[in-house]
């Protein structure tokens, strides 16, 4: 569905990675990992079309991104990014009701049927109740919900969300995750970024780990969240072991 | 054409023509060439600006609706009843309003009068207020070498012909005074002169400026050369006025006519060292400048004494008597006089 | 995909139906503003000379007289004129707002005001007559903004936001500087007062033929905003997103500037300059139905015409003198705007 070659990516003239490829299908969640400037959000943003890639190409459904218009762009992708603080004080409904826009005819406002898909998206996040209260003034995991809510909304079968549990507590962190899985189980494509490596080899059909400019492994998260490969990109010492109920967790060594 | 369509042109000619106190109407031009009917008789009048109240209150005090600006007390004494009494009605549109166009209905006035500038702008509002109002807007050219034309023009406009030949000779005559004693005086004793506006004297007209000009039209040479494009206000500094060594200055501020000479720099400025600063009397109003208008012809004779005391042979007091039983309609007793001319003396 | 959700819980007419009653209550008290005005004046007039004065118009049956010259040529227009200004200039301010994400800005943040404001005392220094002024004042509003945007887009900088407010600034700053530069050239006696004045804001001159420019050009401007109501509340959540969710992010920018630019250098050039009401009405606005453009944008027009209708009239009424419209609605907007900060940020919901 989505699918990077021979991917460089950068601004200003400045390449920050190269050398990229990557698929993600629908029911697949890629997981990418790496150090903070490794790249991740440009990549995420090239993979949108916010920003132009330096070489190589990128595919939507086998058809190459630039010649996507914006709303066929919108209509397959959606995005999810870190949710902040607003200038607006807009409710949870106005926010999700924004994912409806490329739906909407050019000069039209969300009627019923939108409002309809905002409430199915919150109601399957679990939130429906907080669909009147304003989105400042929720805890931050919730904020970040309502944006997943959004990209429901959007009717986009792959989600692509730029470190979505960054800045949460352990319960909310959980809530996130847990969503994720869901929306794998409902064959969505996802595509989500962390620092978490055991997210990573929980979640994901696919890692893909970022690091010195270039793909440093990719593949599945067995094959790419192991000890050698994330000392090596960290630059720390860890090491991968089996927890007793079958999980693994990444630990420095001892 | 459809109803509300002839209802508006009805309007608008109702509006311009139809009067309900006119007996006749006639057309006349005024200064910028317009073509304006007026009712035969004109029994209000309304000023549009300060220039325009001299005017008219010279003219016809008697058909004067009100004062742009309140006469203050010191000033009423220099005007006569019943015009000296009579209200303020304020500055009209586009000269800095203060005016609301329905106050000018109210007023019902037959006729406004303007005195001053005639470029597009002014023509422009005098037909917007003329449309809008259907009152006859009158503009009449305040340059001071055309008061005798639009002293006789304004006078046929107010339907007070004879007094408005009589001013008008008295215009002539002055100019006629001026250019014989400046043909007289030769160039080299015409004063270099500067003006001094506002509290330190440091504001003045550059040469051409409205406000220099009458000093300009008896001979005075303005110091203040350059400083703005046509010539306008400007602000000089202590420095620049020393430079151009004025003979004389001549001042609208009785305050820094009485503090120059302890103004600490100005005993550097040759007119200050030889008690050659000259302030301007201003009851009613000034005559030099404060308004542009008739109040300067009085101001042309006094410039002329100040600055040639022996080529211009002139009798101030008799003259200033003169100028304001014709004009103002005042006598002056020797009270007056000496305190209209007192504060003039040199320092 | 989702679960379908039971219909009855979803309400989008609730909220929609509370916006439409807060506007249509606006629209009541824009008419009874209107009527209050059209009553109000310096010259005498009842309220029953007033209503019958309409009447006749309506029929057909106007009879010429110092009654309708005053009410149809001098009053009404003005009133019609108030409106459209107000209106225009807070749906600029809150078009604006929305745009650059930011509750404090106004609509003269590209420099309109202060580009109008050159090219119309520019036009007082000139002499030229008064539609030729109100023309070059909507021109120079118009060339100001248009060279602000061709500067930041020449920049090409990643936030384009960022460059347009400080190309604004600038070139701001710079018909400032031209302002102040005819002013020392002005004559003193007739152009100085009137460009002072000016500056300062006032509808006292407003004829038929003024309201019969302006009309179109400001309904030409509200229209786009109007139509493009959701997408430009969309573009407050920032370039990506809003990108992601499939706006065209540069096209409805650039209607958006055009069409605010167009609506405040129309209302500029022919009332001089106001302040305040592109500032302090959209939050007014949002305040009543919140912050969702799609309903501060006709609540924030209502509000302002309502508004500049009502200090008009007080303009023209409070004393002998007109009170420049500037002056008022800085004295009511200032400390509006101070309580407004003083309630803290989530009042700029």
């Amino acid at each position: 569905m989505l699918g990077a070659r021979g991917l460089s990516i950068g601004y200003d003239g400045r390449t920050v990675a190269a050398g990229i490829d990557l698929t993600v299908a629908r029911g697949e969640v890629l997981c990418l990992l790496g150090p903070n400037g490794a790249g991740k959000t440009t990549l995420f943003k090239t993979l949108l079309g916010l920003i132009p890639p330096i070489a190589g190409e990128v595919t939507v459904g086998e058809r190459p991104l630039g010649s996507l218009t914006r709303a066929e762009l919108a209509k397959s992708m959606a995005y999810v990014p870190q949710a902040q603080v607003m200038e607006f004080a807009y409710t949870v409904l106005d926010l999700v009701l924004m994912g409806r826009t490329v739906h909407l005819g050019p000069f039209s406002a969300p009627g019923r049927r939108d409002h309809e898909r905002a409430h199915a998206a919150l109601a399957d996040l679990g939130i429906a109740d907080l669909a009147d209260a304003e989105a400042n003034r929720i805890s931050g995991g919730q904020r970040q919900l309502c944006l997943v809510a959004r990209a429901l909304a959007q009717d986009a079968p792959l989600l692509v969300m730029d470190e979505p549990t960054a800045s949460l507590d352990l319960g909310n962190r959980l809530l996130v995750l847990e969503r994720v899985r869901a929306l794998k189980a409902q064959n969505y494509g996802v595509v989500f970024s962390t620092h978490d490596p055991d997210q990573a080899r929980d979640l994901a059909t696919t890692v893909a780990v970022i690091a010195g400019g270039r793909l440093a492994a990719y593949g599945a998260p067995q094959d790419t969240v192991t000890g050698p490969i994330l000392s090596a990109v960290y630059g720390v010492d860890v090491v991968v072991e089996r927890t007793e109920s079958g999980r693994h967790v990444v630990a420095p060594r001892c | 054409m459809n109803t509300s369509r002839r209802a508006a042109l009805a309007l608008l000619g109702a509006g311009l023509l139809a009067r309900p106190s006119w007996a006749q109407a006639r057309t006349i031009t005024d200064s910028a060439g317009r073509k304006v009917v007026l009712p035969d008789r004109i029994n209000r009048v309304f000023v549009a600006g300060p220039p325009a109240s001299v005017l008219v209150y010279t003219l016809a005090p008697d058909a004067m609706v009100g004062w742009v600006r309140l006469p203050t007390a010191a000033e009423k004494e220099f005007l006569v009843a019943p015009a000296r009494d009579l209200p303020e009605t304020g500055r009209l549109t586009g000269r800095g309003d203060t005016m609301s166009l329905e106050r000018l209905v109210a007023a019902k006035p037959d006729l406004v009068v303007d005195f001053g500038s005639v470029a597009d702008t002014y023509v422009s509002l005098a037909n917007r207020v003329q449309e809008q109002t259907g009152i006859p807007y009158v503009l009449i050219d305040g340059t001071f070498a055309a008061t005798p034309a639009s002293l006789r023009l304004a006078g046929d406009i107010l339907g007070r012909s004879a007094r408005g030949a009589e001013l008008a000779d008295y215009a002539d005559k002055t100019f006629a005074n001026v250019d014989a004693v400046r043909a007289r005086v030769p160039a080299g004793k015409r004063p270099r002169v500067y003006l001094a506006r506002g509290p330190e004297g440091l504001e003045t007209g550059g040469r051409g400026s409205i406000n220099t000009e009458i000093i300009e039209r008896v001979g005075g040479v303005n110091v203040a050369e350059g400083l703005g494009g046509r010539g306008n206000t400007a602000n000089a500094s202590l420095e620049q006025i020393i430079a151009w060594q004025p003979d004389v200055i001549v001042t609208l501020d009785r305050a820094f006519h009485q503090a120059v000479k302890s103004k600490p720099g100005w005993d550097q400025v040759r007119a200050v060292a030889e008690n050659k600063v000259f302030l301007a009397p201003s009851l009613p109003w000034g005559w030099i400048d404060a308004p542009p208008s008739l109040n300067r012809l009085i101001g042309l004779r006094w410039l002329l004494a100040t600055f040639y005391p022996t080529e211009s042979g002139i009798d101030l007091k008799a003259d200033t008597r003169a100028f304001y039983a014709l004009f103002y309609g005042v006598k002056l007793d020797d009270a007056q006089l000496d305190r209209l001319l007192g504060g003039a003396a040199a320092r | 995909m989702p679960s379908s959700i039971d219909s009855s819980v979803v309400r989008p007419r609730a909220d929609a139906r509370r916006s439409a009653v807060v506007i249509g209550g606006l629209l009541v008290i824009l008419l009874l503003a209107v009527l209050l005005a059209a009553m109000l004046g310096p010259y005498p007039l009842t309220p029953g000379e007033v209503i019958a004065a309409i009447a006749r118009r309506v029929i057909g049956a106007a009879q010429p007289g110092p009654v309708d010259t005053v009410l149809f040529q001098i009053r009404l227009p003005r009133v019609a004129a108030a409106l459209l200004v107000g209106a225009a200039l807070a749906a600029a301010g809150a078009s604006y707002q929305t745009l650059f994400r930011n509750p404090l800005v106004s609509p003269d943040i590209l420099g309109v005001s202060a580009g109008a404001g050159f090219g119309a005392v520019l036009g007082i220094l000139l002499s030229l007559p008064v539609f030729a002024i109100q023309g070059l004042g909507f021109v120079t509003g118009m060339i100001t903004v248009g060279i602000v945007y061709t500067l930041a887009r020449a920049l090409r900088s990643q936030n384009e936001i960022l460059v347009l407010v400080l190309a604004g600034i600038v070139v701001g700053a710079l018909a400032g500087a031209g302002i102040s530069l005819v002013k020392i050239l002005a004559d003193p006696y007739n152009q100085l007062p009137a460009i002072t004045f000016w500056l300062l804001g006032s509808l006292s001159g407003i004829k038929v033929s003024d309201v019969q420019v302006v009309a179109p050009l400001v309904i030409l401007g509200l229209v786009p905003l109007g139509l493009l109501r959701w997408r430009i509340g969309v573009l407050s959540l920032g370039d990506d997103e809003a990108r992601a969710l499939g706006v065209n992010v540069r096209f409805v920018r650039g209607v958006v500037i055009t069409s605010a630019t167009l609506i405040t250098a129309t209302a500029v050039s022919v009332s001089g300059v106001i302040g305040w009401i592109g500032l302090v009405i959209p939050h007014m606005a949002r305040l009543l139905v919140g912050p969702r453009y799609d309903r501060v944008l006709p609540a924030a027009a209502l509000m302002g015409a309502g508004f500049l209708v009502l200090i008009d009239t007080v303009a023209r009424t409070a004393a002998r003198i007109e009170i420049p419209l500037g002056l008022l609605t800085a004295l009511f907007g200032a400390p509006v705007f101070v309580w407004l900060l003083a309630r803290g940020r989530r009042m700029w919901s």
